[in-house]
């Protein structure tokens, strides 16, 4: 069976294609009116990346959501958190940030943002998902369309605001710490050069933070990616370097060394430095690193897990009122008392909050996080089989502790393995962690020699 | 009761009430059929109407263009010729126009331009038609994809046109009152007055999206409604009233006296006919005899066509541009050769201007050298399906006459016309007829109850 592409996909996450014949401006215009529809008219905010589709898309959009009658604010190229949270700030009926995110340049897509710029839940995404296909939108007459009005400079400041207001700016100030920081020319570009020159008052050195030219590296910020970040911090002596996505919701971290951190350990200094401040829980997905369950717990604070997905660990943060969560393998911090989305900001804040406080380098305090060996992968599938493999993954594993709640996640006694279909593509992506090198490559190994046993494929 | 159409896609573009005819997803579909319709090379000009819907359709339209490769440069809120004079300008692609108009504030309309600003001929409107039904469009792949960026300041050089071909150091001298409807006339006039001096005293000047002031329709009726009585107290030597987009205009005298929209393609008739080689004077069959009295001074001639802009474009395309003296309707629009045969009210008004300075007389005394034809104007429901027949047995009953079918049916006699025909935006048909004196008040009443008979 070959490969299928997927060039456009519909569905309760929103729309996410390839521009040209599949993700077209009709598609995303009638998109967005079925939202402006579904959010009843009012303030709707649009912002976007820096890929070269977001102009046309944003045209569309802003086509769609006054074709239903709503009043549009247009903040321009813009982080996504710093959208959301002016979303949520300035009482709109919602928002949407055309961006692909991590997703390579050819693409784009719709994030979609209630009126306190969270995600919408999954039963409200089916609602929408719906009212698009029925194709039954508001139609505005002449008289109740409304204009479109720009504030590209508003949501940078509300957003810097309430990250200085929880950590120490002063005394970040005060270290004037050199920073590295490789903005991919997205939407962080200059927003992130001011955030980090201005707010946080870093000697910095900048990369790829030209928001008119394409990306110079893969979108996602892996640590194959970051080889120019690297070297630019062991050039120019800096203390740490900071590596952003397109929209600037996810970060990655190189240490003084030019060594990129393990973004399931950046997440737990983050963790720590919010635990030691203020009392709460902490929500990550299934594929996140024990680290965190170490990190809470000697704090004497509880770790829920949930399915792998932004949306699905900010339902369960608000659920239990977590003050602190996240997506250790892609790099999302989640700090609700900032806002509850994925925000690269107040990450590299805590992180100079906590250099500055202990006055250690940060490769001193990842060292000091208790060591796990990771692993991670994927394989093709058939999602038809699944199920036979799950079965045979848990006879394989007598006694393990079980998690189905996505996929599989097995948890044995020094380790763990999470396998999960991936929603867009017929694949099965691996995680796993143990204490030892040797003990995660045996445990990966061994399930890798399952998938192959059960799934026929050629 | 028939029941007006809220929506109609033909060769002229695109026109509807915005919301329950006209809606975002048209607009995408038309404008990327316009986009996969037009070579690359070039930017697309995409000017508006203040109409609120208008903000609507711009950001539609900007991405359907965008999406098909197209650079974009939008203009704002300016005038159709502006939007024209802009496409020849910058040697772009073609154009957009949106706006509908003479027609009511919920109605919106899209119009699309050539290279050279010229409207599409009836082969290229038909392609353009072709690729919105077949819905197959040339959507670029991501790095291709064109930019937007704005210019504010597309009214200057159009001015710097007009001021070549006008002696605007004589015409400033004029007093002129200006009603402009809440439309794009007020842009342009305040800017002439701004850059050269004028003195253009404008009323409803403040650019509107919701509702105009009045009806936006260049008829003696509106004239008369605010501008006609202002003449005389503010002693202004002649007054102009446009419709939203500024292509069409009509008249007040300095008396005070609206003068019938269909006055104003004679007097440029008999302004220009002497001025250059051109002899022809190009009209629909609904339009006035005095036009062909007038022409008839000049030794000119009068042309025909169909009611509507698509016919006057293909009428216009059977000539060189140098046969032409002038081409109109009876509605105030009129376009002229030496601005490329665009409908712009503004250049008529110059016109006007230029022919009172020259001849030295007052709006009145012009006005007065007419002879007075009386024209009226009616309309019936009836259904489409009994047309045909009416006119046939119309035909045979005034056998008299001399008969012109290429649009509904005109009979002509030595002193007077009628004029029946189906309207293309609503399922009704007018009447109109025109005697030269005294209205044709029987005449008129006998083809109503004619046409009412197969109602």
């Amino acid at each position: 069976m070959p490969r299928r592409e997927h060039l456009l996909k519909i569905g309760v996450s929103g729309v996410r294609g390839v521009v040209g014949e599949f993700l077209t401006p009709s598609l995303a215009c009638a998109f967005a009116q079925a939202f402006g529809t579904y959010v009843d008219g009012g303030r709707v905010v649009i912002g976007r990346d820096t890929r070269a589709s977001g102009e046309m898309l944003q045209h569309a959009v802003a086509c769609g959501l006054l074709a239903a009658g709503c009043e549009v604010v247009d903040v321009g190229v813009l982080p996504t958190p710093t959208v959301q949270v002016y979303v949520g700030a300035t009482r709109a009926r919602g928002g949407i940030a055309v961006t692909a995110s991590h997703n390579p340049p050819e693409y784009n897509a719709l994030k979609l943002f209630n009126a306190r710029g969270l995600f919408f839940n999954r039963y409200e995404r089916g609602d929408l998902i719906d009212l698009y296909h029925q194709s039954a939108f508001r139609q505005a007459a002449n008289y109740e369309i409304r204009r479109i009005t720009p504030d590209p400079e508003t949501p940078a400041r509300l957003h810097f605001e309430r990250i200085l207001k929880r950590v120490d700016g002063d005394r970040i100030r005060a270290h004037r710490f050199r920073a590295a920081l490789d903005a991919v020319n997205g939407a962080g570009s200059l927003v992130s050069c001011r955030f980090l020159e201005e707010a946080l008052g870093c000697e910095l050195h900048a990369i790829a933070v030209d928001p008119t030219k394409p990306f110079p590296r893969a979108a996602e910020p892996r640590p194959e990616a970051l080889g120019e970040l690297s070297e630019l911090v062991r050039r120019e002596g800096c203390q740490i370097g900071f590596a952003q996505d397109p929209d600037a919701d996810r970060l990655a971290v190189v240490d003084e060394t030019g060594r990129v951190l393990d973004s399931d350990d950046v997440l737990a200094l983050v963790v720590e430095a919010v635990l030691d401040r203020l009392p709460g829980d902490v929500v990550v997905n299934l594929s996140t690193s024990a680290v965190i369950d170490d990190v809470a717990g000697q704090r004497g604070r509880r770790v829920y897990r949930t399915p792998v997905g932004e949306a699905n660990v900010v339902e369960v943060m608000q659920a239990v009122k977590a003050v602190v969560g996240g997506e250790g393998s892609n790099g999302g911090i989640i700090f609700p008392e900032v806002h509850l989305c994925r925000d690269s900001y107040t990450g590299m804040a805590f992180l100079l909050g906590r250099m500055a406080e202990t006055g250690q380098p940060i490769s001193a305090l990842a060292a000091r996080l208790p060591r796990y060996a990771r692993k991670f992968g994927e394989t093709a599938y058939e999602h038809g089989l699944l199920g036979v493999l799950m079965q045979a993954l848990e006879d394989a594993f007598p006694g393990a502790e079980l998690d189905r709640s996505d996929g599989l996640k097995v948890t044995l006694p020094d380790g763990w393995i999470h396998l999960r279909a991936s929603n867009t593509e017929p694949l099965v992506r691996l995680a796993a962690e143990a204490r030892t090198r040797q003990q995660v490559e045996d445990l990966y190994g061994r399930v890798m020699q399952l998938v192959a046993d059960t799934g026929p494929r050629q | 009761m028939a029941e007006q159409k809220v929506l109609r896609i033909s060769h002229v573009g695109l026109r509807g009430v915005v919301g329950s005819g006209l809606t975002a997803a048209h607009v995408l579909d038309f404008a990327s059929a316009f986009g996969t319709f037009l070579e690359w090379g070039g930017p697309v000009i995409v000017g508006r109407d203040p109409r609120a819907s208008g903000v609507m359709i711009h950001e539609g339209v900007a991405a359907a263009l965008l999406a098909c490769g197209h650079d974009v440069i939008s203009l704002g809120i300016v005038s159709t010729p502006v939007i024209q004079h802009t496409i020849r300008r910058l040697e772009a692609a073609g154009g957009v126009s949106i706006g509908a108009s003479h027609n009511a504030a919920e109605w919106n309309a899209l119009k699309f331009f050539g290279p050279q600003g010229t409207y599409l001929s009836t082969a290229e409107a038909s392609e353009l038609l072709d690729i919105y039904h077949l819905k197959k469009f040339n959507f670029v792949e991501w790095d291709r994809l064109g930019k937007l960026r704005t210019d504010e300041n597309a009214i200057d050089p159009y001015l710097d046109e007009l001021a070549r071909a006008y002696d605007f150091d004589a015409l400033r001298r004029f007093k002129v009152v200006v009603d402009c409807c809440n439309g794009t006339s007020a842009r342009v006039l305040r800017r002439m007055n701004e850059r050269f001096g004028f003195g253009f005293l404008l009323i409803n000047a403040q650019v509107e999206g919701v509702s105009f002031v009045h009806e936006p329709a260049t008829t003696e009726r509106m004239v008369a409604l605010q501008l006609a009585p202002l003449m005389q107290p503010l002693a202004a030597d002649a007054g102009f009233l446009f419709d939203v987009d500024s292509d069409r205009v009509a008249l007040a005298t300095e008396e005070g006296a609206p003068v019938s929209e269909e006055t104003v393609l004679p007097m440029l008739a008999d302004y220009l006919l002497p001025r250059g080689p051109g002899k022809l004077v190009i009209t629909n069959v609904s339009t006035t005899a005095l036009v062909d009295e007038v022409a008839a001074r000049h030794g000119g001639k009068v042309v025909r066509a169909p009611v509507g802009r698509q016919a006057a474009i293909d009428a216009l395309a059977g000539y060189r541009p140098e046969q032409i003296a002038v081409a109109g309707e009876g509605t105030g629009a009129v376009m002229m050769p030496q601005f490329r045969f665009v409908y712009d009210g503004i250049a008529s008004m110059l016109a006007i201007l230029s022919m009172m300075r020259e001849r030295g007389r007052k709006l009145s005394e012009i006005v007065a050298g007419y002879p007075r034809y009386s024209i009226l104007k009616g309309e019936v429901p009836l259904a489409s399906g009994r047309v045909p027949a009416m006119l046939m047995e119309l035909r045979q009953r005034n056998a008299d006459g001399v008969a012109n079918t290429i649009d509904g049916l005109r009979v002509d006699w030595p002193d007077r016309w009628f004029h029946v025909r189906v309207s293309q935006t609503e399922p009704i048909v007018r009447v109109i007829c025109e005697q030269r004196g005294e209205p044709p008040e029987r005449l008129f009443e006998a083809l109503l109850d004619f046409v009412r008979g197969y109602s």
